[in-house]
């Protein structure tokens, strides 16, 4: 049987003390595609990977990987044995060598491929007697990679997979990456790397400050999401909130406003209260970043200021 | 293949501690004339073994290397960058924590098995006789005695992180519990007494006319201190499952 999500977490929470990394997160994650995680450093993105592996237990919510609950010992080892992962620090044991770790690997997995295996070693140019510590940073990374894509594992979660690499091996890993839902693997990936995403990902969450702020498929984005300048002759009159309206700036003359669906109407609108130039355009993935990212800091900061005043 | 990894983290100590223990051995049978001519009093040649090897550098040397087995872990993991993958194999924490165990506890018994056969065959090159039912003998209590050093640093190894911090740790703390059994309602239990127990220093089943041990060995001593360190593991591998990573 085919899951139709591969991974699904409900009011997911993590704190370390008194700080919330991951805040009730909810999201789903698609099978057989290619699900771009996206957040600022700090956001809660590996906190959320390293539940999702049970290397740390949520404080409160669930979640499901391949419909085995994350937070039971038992079934958090069949998770492990039947997803293939790519940590953010690549830290591999330094005393052994290529092989050895290869080997090593190997031993846990019934999955594993042994054509894929070589056809990765001679591809990223792994020597096999070098021991791991005597490795550059992007070697080690593309040997953190052999060992995840030498399988055919049901899902693939990559943390920053592209750090270190050189633009060649970038290139042939997103090759592959894209590969990947042909075979039935389903790909999860948290990256800075804006532009990689858009060209691979189906899917996009975006999670800030440990909450899901953008959970859509990357086609619907592009569809939808409309950057609006709107220039007016006096001072910009108050604009209502209508539906689509994500963020929304003034500057005297001047709005701009970011909306993730319902462009036209609020165009409409907008000549409606006088706007004389109306400019409606496609916004890439990483203004959308920005923009939902920075709205929520200028919020934040926005209610700080007033707590502050109110304590004064 | 936990075992290979295990095995590949103590390899260097167990393999350097058998050579350094053997080169001991070895040294102390060469020089035997000149050290026990330069000797306060008469010295027999079982009596120059016991307080060269068992009862000072021998014994020193192999409690210092099972100390140091004891060290690392999935939290000396933690501090050099690989614990994150070593967690996402399919395998438990607690099967994690007990190969490395066990392969430590075979280092320790390697180390104390290699005087068995060293002692006697450098020994008969010297022209003296060291019997090898006294060096099984020693090895028992070593490694009895040792595998208490071993999990007690096990131990601090999954509470505290970084490189060898819990060696720094075990060592006065154990000097400590030396200190300890001093105290007269401690002294009255002989077989608390771990550091004179592994040499047999005034112990009921040690000759110490003849520097040799005779009698029956002290069982239930070495299984209940066993039995301590198997405990101090298990403590480790559930304080290993609680933690996160």
């Amino acid at each position: 049987m085919i899951l139709e999500r591969v991974i699904q977490t409900a009011n997911l929470t993590k704190e370390y003390g008194g700080f919330r990394a991951v805040d009730r997160l909810n999201c789903s994650v698609r099978s057989e595609r290619i699900t771009g995680f996206l957040g600022r450093n700090g956001a809660g993105k590996s906190s959320t990977i390293k539940m999702l592996l049970g290397m740390i237990r949520p404080t409160s919510g669930s979640g499901t990987v391949l419909g085995l609950r994350i937070d039971d010992a038992k079934e958090s080892i069949e998770i492990r044995r039947r997803v293939a992962y790519v940590g953010e620090d690549k830290g591999l044991y330094g005393y052994m060598t290529v092989a050895q770790l290869v080997r090593f690997t190997r031993s846990f997995y019934t999955d594993w491929q042994p054509d894929v295996e070589k056809k990765l070693l001679a591809e990223y140019r792994l020597p096999p007697d070098r021991k791991v510590k005597a490795l550059s940073k992007g070697m080690r990374t593309k040997l953190a990679l052999l060992l995840a894509l030498s399988r055919r594992p049901e899902l693939l979660i990559l943390d920053e997979p592209t750090e270190g690499l050189d633009p060649v091996s970038i290139e042939e890993l997103l090759q592959t990456l894209v590969r990947a839902p042909m075979n039935g693997t389903t790909v999860f990936f948290s990256s800075h790397q804006l532009s990689e995403v858009e060209r691979i990902a189906d899917d996009i969450l975006l999670i800030d400050r440990g909450v899901a702020v953008l959970d859509m498929p990357l086609e619907q984005i592009r569809e939808n999401y409309r950057r609006i300048s709107l220039g007016f002759t006096t001072a910009a009159p108050r604009l209502e909130a209508l539906r689509g309206i994500e963020t929304m700036r003034s500057d005297n003359r001047q709005v701009t406003i970011l909306a993730s669906s319902n462009a036209d109407a609020i165009a409409q609108y907008a000549r409606e209260r006088g706007a004389v130039s109306v400019d409606v355009a496609p916004i890439s993935l990483r203004e959308i970043f920005l923009e939902t990212v920075q709205e929520r800091n200028r919020q934040d900061q926005q209610k700080h200021w007033e707590r502050e005043d109110a304590l004064v | 293949m936990l075992w290979y990894k295990s095995w590949r983290e103590t390899r260097t100590t167990v393999l350097l501690g058998m050579a350094a223990m053997a080169m001991a051995c070895v040294a102390i049978c060469y020089y035997q004339q000149t050290m026990r001519d330069h000797a306060d009093h008469p010295m027999t040649y079982a009596h120059y073994i016991w307080k060269s090897v068992y009862s000072s550098i021998g014994r020193d040397l192999f409690l210092i290397l099972a100390v140091i087995l004891g060290s690392g872990g999935l939290l000396q993991e933690k501090a050099n960058g690989t614990s994150g993958f070593t967690l996402t194999l399919p395998v438990s924490r607690r099967g994690i924590v007990f190969s490395r165990a066990l392969m430590g506890y075979c280092g320790v018994i390697a180390i104390a098995a290699v005087p068995v056969l060293v002692l006697p065959l450098a020994s008969y090159w010297q022209g003296q006789m060291y019997p090898m039912e006294q060096t099984l003998r020693f090895a028992l209590l070593w490694i009895g005695v040792g595998t208490v050093f071993y999990g007690f640093t096990f131990l601090l190894a999954h509470h505290i992180e970084g490189d060898y911090i819990s060696v720094l740790v075990a060592i006065p703390s154990l000097m400590i519990y030396g200190v300890l059994l001093n105290l007269p309602w401690l002294a009255r239990f002989r077989m608390l007494d771990i550091f004179d127990l592994i040499n047999g220093d005034e112990m009921p089943f040690f000759d110490e006319a003849r520097h040799v041990l005779t009698g029956p060995m002290p069982w239930f001593a070495l299984v209940a201190i066993v039995l301590t360190s198997l405990a101090f593991v298990e403590i480790a591998s559930r304080s290993v499952q609680r933690r996160e990573f």
